[in-house]
């Protein structure tokens, strides 16, 4: 502990963290098309942070770069997917990319592109990857996630 | 107790307190203290962080104790100065003339209280969060780094506190004051904590106080 005037003491941070989400409903595309990346792109280490609005960005983009030290290991799947994590469980599950007649690119479960579990993919190199929740409500809460990858 | 204009998602797990220890240092001179007090008698909350949770500006406590009201408070401390009292579960600030404006906040839980006298530092607007290891390795899906803004733990505005990882800050958690939840920080409701914020100046002395009772 860095000491101030009269205070001389910190104790180690601990928090006990808790999250659940109510769903809403969103309209889902109902066909998959081929994705126009490949998922096995996501396999690796990766800084993440996260913004709501984009004033915010570079300076989140920076520190998803600084957020290395611990990092968020993808792996590949047992199928043909990534092993990651969906909104508010803590348990991994085998994802895979969609994508879908409008377009757009999805990251989520074998299940129509843009279910409510999904995320939508914004923007995807080898370096950078951004994505939010299709979920409005769960996009709302955790807001635009960056993946800087790590070296 | 009632919040108002709050908007989220409860999620409670209450269990009585009857006892508590603390850790200061003053001086010094390591002092720990173990006794339950008339506010910590109540029921402390044993309540995680929850990142993405949205908790409005306008969210002030609007009955209660922890209404933020104008008290008598008698202090040689000049007007501007913070005084917290961890076990009552009030920050003052000394208006001068024997009053000061009363705001209910949330403290740190069993082991994370604490004493001092440090000064604001630094404020900030809507302030960034970065979960511990700890809530990382609970909440794996969590961003490691979450700018500032409504779903964010930290609130509305912070005051940094001297050099210590402490800040009074607001939350996304308005039903947590008036209990011991924190790592340490002091926490009010949004609406409260703008308010404090817009009346407390960097440099603005803050006296920490824990009635120790044996």
């Amino acid at each position: 502990m860095r000491s101030d005037t009269c205070l001389k003491i910190v104790f180690a941070v601990l928090f006990v963290g808790g999250c659940s989400s109510t769903r809403t409903e969103v309209a889902t595309p109902a066909v998959a098309i081929a994705p126009a990346y490949a998922v096995d792109g996501l396999v690796g280490r990766w800084g993440v942070a996260s913004y709501r609005v984009e004033k915010d960005r570079a300076r989140t983009e920076a520190m998803a770069r600084t957020q290395c030290r611990l990092p968020y290991v993808i792996t590949k799947g047992p199928s043909d997917g990534v092993m990651m994590h969906v909104a508010d469980d803590a348990q991994l599950y085998e994802l895979t990319l969609k994508g879908s007649k409008d377009g757009k690119t999805y990251l989520g479960f074998d299940a129509p592109p843009g279910d409510p579990q999904d995320r939508e993919i914004l923007s995807f190199s080898d370096k950078v990857v951004v994505m939010q929740y299709a979920n409005p409500e769960t996009h709302a809460r955790y807001g635009t996630f960056i993946y800087t990858r790590c070296a | 107790m009632h919040v108002k204009a709050y908007s989220g998602r409860k999620k409670l797990n209450l269990r009585a307190a009857v006892a508590f220890g603390l850790f200061s240092l003053a001086n010094g001179s390591l002092a720990f203290a173990q006794a339950p007090t008339p506010f910590a008698a109540q029921e402390t909350m044993d309540i995680g962080d929850e990142p993405g949770r949205i908790s409005t500006e306008e969210v002030v406590i609007e009955d209660g104790p922890y209404k933020r009201q104008l008290v008598s408070f008698r202090s040689s401390e000049p007007a501007g100065t913070i005084v917290i009292h961890t076990s009552e579960r009030f920050l003052y600030l000394v208006l001068g003339n024997n009053r000061a404006l009363r705001y209910g906040i949330g403290v740190g839980r069993d082991g994370f209280q604490w004493s001092g006298l440090v000064k604001v530092t630094r404020k900030a607007e809507w302030p960034d969060w970065t979960p511990p290891p700890e809530m990382i390795a609970r909440q794996p899906y969590l961003p490691r780094f979450m700018a500032g803004g409504p779903g964010n733990p930290m609130g509305a505005r912070a005051h940094y506190l001297g050099s210590t990882v402490y800040r009074i800050h607001g939350t996304n958690q308005p039903e947590t004051i008036g209990h011991a939840v924190s790592s340490g920080c002091f926490r009010l409701a949004n609406g409260d904590v703008i308010d404090l914020y817009s009346r407390v100046a960097v440099g603005a002395k803050v006296i920490i106080r824990h009635a120790a009772t044996l």
